[in-house]
C-alpha cells in the first residue's frame, strides 16, 4: 500500500492554519484575562492566576497527548487497523506531550514555591507526572534508533503499550506512597473549592486555547513525520541534499521507495 | 505575583519556541522534498521518452 | 507452554551455572552498591538503618538491570535468537522461561543483599514473612517487566544505555511497594500497612506476566 505522503490536502493545510491562529488568539486572551482582568482569589491571592494555565497544560499532556499515543499504538498493533498513520500520530502526540509535560511540571513547581515554600515536593501528582515524563522520553529515545519504519513502529507501539499499562499502577503506588506514609502529610494542594464568574470562564478558555495549541502542534508534527518518512528519514541524506543544493552540484539519487517515482509530482507547502 | 509572571513567561515561551521549531522543521523538510522532486523530474526530462 | 517454560528456564540456568556470571559479577555489583550507599550515608549507622529498606531495593533494581542484560545477551551470539524462533518453542513459554530464570537469579541475589543489609546496616527484621512475600512478589514483577523490555531492546546496539532508562521508571511501583513492605517488616508494623502494597505488587505481576505471554512472540519478530 503506497500512500503518497508528500501531498497534503489543501483542506488539512487550511485547517492547520486556522487552528493555529485560534490557538494563538485564545492563548493571548487567556493571558490577558488571567493576568489582568480576573480578580485575585480570597485564599490564594494572585497565585490562582497560574490555575488558568497549569491544569490546562496538565490535561493536555497527561490525558490528551498520552491517551492519544496509547490509543494510536493499540490501533497500530491491531492487524486490522495497522497503518503507519497511527504510528506517526502516536510519535507526534508523544513529542508534543513531552513539551506539555515539562510545562506542567514547571507551572506546578512555580505555583508550589510560594505555596509550599519549595520548588519541588514529592507530592503524588508531581511525582507521577515526573515518572510519566521519563516514560515519554524513553519512548522517544527508542524511536531514535535507526530502523525500518515498520520495525520502529512496532517497537514503539509495544513500548507505548507497556508504559500505558504501567501508568495506573504508578499513579496508585505514588498516591499510596504519599498518603499511607506514617507521618502526617504536610503539603496539601488545596485549590479554592468554588471558582466562579470571570475566573471560571478564564479557566475554561485556558483549557480550550491550550487544547487548540496541542492540536495545531500535533498536526504540524505529524506532517513533519510524514515528510521525514517520505525522504527516507536519514539525517545524513538530508544534510547531503542540502549541501549539494547549495553547491549546485550533481543532483543526488532520489530517496524513497520505487513507488514514489510513480507518485504525482507535487510540491506541498 | 512575580512567581505568576515567571510561570506564565516560562510556560508560554516554551510552547511558543517549540511551535516555532516545528514550523522551521516543516519548512526545511518541504524545501528538501521540493528539491528531490525537482531533481527527479529533471532526470525524467533528460532521460526522454522511454 | 509449561513444558517450553521449563525447557527455556533450564537452558538459561544451566548457562548461568556454567558461566557463573550472575554469581561472580552481578551479586558483587549489588554488594558494591550497598557499600557505596554506606559511604554516602555513613559513618553513622542510624541513617543507614533507617534507609535500609529503600537502599536494599535500589540495589536490587540496579542489579536486576544487569541480570536482564545478561539474560538478553546469552542469545545474541551465534544466531541463537533465530535458532529459538525456528525451534518451534511456544513464545509464551520462552517468555515465562526467561522470566523464571531471571527471577531465580534475583532471588539468590536478594538473599545475599538482604544479609548484607542486615549485617552492614544493622537492620532489624521483625516480621520475616513480610520480607519473604515482598521479595517474592517484587522479584516476579521485576523479572517479567525486565524480560519484556529486554526483548524490546534486544537487537539494538544502544541497549546498554537504553534498557536501564526504559526499565527503571516502569518498575518504580515495585520499588515503592517493596520499600514500604520492608519498612513495615523492620518496625514490626501491622499487615494493614502492607495490604494495599500487596495488591499493587500482585496487580503489577499479573499485568506484566499477562502482557509478556501475549506479546513476547510478536516482539521477537521485530528483532
Amino acid at each position: 500500500m503506497t500512500t503518497d505522503t508528500s501531498v497534503q490536502s489543501p483542506r488539512v493545510m487550511w485547517a492547520t492554519r486556522a487552528i493555529g491562529l485560534l490557538a494563538l488568539v485564545g492563548t493571548g486572551l487567556t493571558v490577558w484575562l488571567g493576568l489582568w482582568v480576573t480578580p485575585p482569589d480570597k485564599v490564594q491571592g494572585d497565585l490562582v492566576r497560574l490555575v488558568y494555565i497549569h491544569p490546562g497544560v496538565a490535561w493536555v499532556a497527561l490525558y490528551l497527548a498520552f491517551g492519544l499515543a496509547a490509543a494510536c499504538s493499540l490501533l497500530y498493533l491491531w492487524p486490522r487497523t495497522r497503518s503507519l498513520f497511527w504510528d506517526r500520530l502516536a510519535a507526534a502526540a508523544v513529542e508534543v506531550g513531552v513539551v506539555f509535560n515539562v510545562a506542567t511540571l514547571i507551572s506546578g513547581s512555580v505555583w508550589g514555591k510560594p505555596t509550599w515554600g519549595v520548588w519541588w515536593a514529592w507530592d503524588a501528582r508531581l511525582t507521577s507526572t515526573a515518572v510519566l515524563l521519563v516514560l515519554f522520553l524513553g519512548y522517544l529515545a527508542l524511536r531514535r534508533v535507526p530502523a525500518e519504519p515498520e520495525v520502529r513502529a512496532k517497537r514503539s507501539a509495544f513500548a507505548a503499550l507497556f508504559a500505558a499499562v504501567d501508568v495506573p499502577i504508578v499513579h496508585f503506588s505514588v498516591l499510596w506512597w504519599k498518603t499511607l506514609h506514617q507521618g502526617a502529610t504536610v503539603l496539601n494542594p488545596n485549590l479554592s473549592p468554588t471558582i466562579h464568574g470571570s475566573m471560571a470562564w478564564t479557566l475554561l478558555l485556558g483549557f480550550v486555547a491550550l487544547t487548540l495549541a496541542f492540536v495545531w502542534m500535533l498536526l504540524v508534527r505529524y506532517r513533519i513525520g510524514a515528510l521525514e518518512d517520505f525522504l527516507g528519514s536519514g539525517e545524513l541524506d538530508m544534510a547531503l541534499l542540502e549541501r549539494q543544493s547549495e553547491g549546485a552540484g550533481p543532483t543526488p539519487e532520489p530517496l524513497g521507495t520505487a513507488d514514489d517515482a510513480r507518485a504525482p509530482v507535487k510540491a506541498s507547502r | 505575583m512575580r512567581y505568576v509572571i515567571a510561570g506564565y513567561v516560562v510556560v508560554l515561551t516554551l510552547l511558543f519556541l517549540y511551535g516555532v521549531q516545528l514550523v522551521w522543521r516543516r519548512r526545511r523538510l518541504n524545501r528538501l522534498v521540493a528539491q528531490v522532486e525537482d531533481s527527479r523530474s529533471g532526470d525524467l526530462a533528460e532521460a526522454g521518452p522511454a | 507452554m509449561w513444558r517450553d517454560t521449563l525447557l527455556v528456564a533450564g537452558k538459561d540456568l544451566r548457562i548461568e551455572a556454567r558461566s557463573r556470571v550472575a554469581l561472580s559479577q552481578v551479586a558483587p555489583f549489588g554488594i558494591v552498591a550497598l557499600a557505596l550507599f554506606a559511604f554516602a550515608l555513613g559513618p553513622d549507622r542510624a541513617p543507614m538503618a533507617k534507609g535500609a529498606p529503600g537502599l536494599f531495593w535500589v540495589a536490587v533494581l540496579f542489579s536486576s538491570v544487569l541480570a536482564i542484560q545478561r539474560s538478553v545477551s546469552v542469545e545474541s551470539v551465534d544466531g541463537a535468537r533465530d535458532g529459538l524462533r525456528l525451534s518451534g518453542l511456544d513464545p509464551a513459554g520462552q517468555f515465562l522461561g526467561k522470566t523464571l530464570s531471571v527471577a531465580a537469579q534475583l532471588v539468590v541475589l536478594e538473599v545475599v543483599l538482604g544479609l548484607g543489609v542486615v549485617l552492614l546496616y544493622g537492620a532489624n527484621i521483625e516480621t520475616f514473612w513480610l520480607i519473604v512475600v515482598s521479595c517474592g512478589l517484587g522479584t516476579i514483577g521485576l523479572a517479567a517487566a525486565g524480560t519484556l523490555y529486554g526483548a524490546l531492546s534486544a537487537g539494538l546496539r544502544v541497549k546498554e544505555t537504553l534498557l536501564p532508562f526504559l526499565l527503571l521508571p516502569v518498575v518504580a511501583p515495585v520499588l515503592l511497594a517493596g520499600t514500604r513492605m520492608w519498612q513495615a517488616a523492620l518496625t514490626g508494623g501491622t499487615p494493614s500497612n502492607g495490604t494495599p502494597w500487596f495488591h499493587l505488587l500482585i496487580a503489577f505481576d499479573a499485568v506484566y506476566l499477562a502482557l509478556g505471554v501475549v506479546v513476547y512472540g510478536p516482539i521477537q519478530e521485530t528483532a
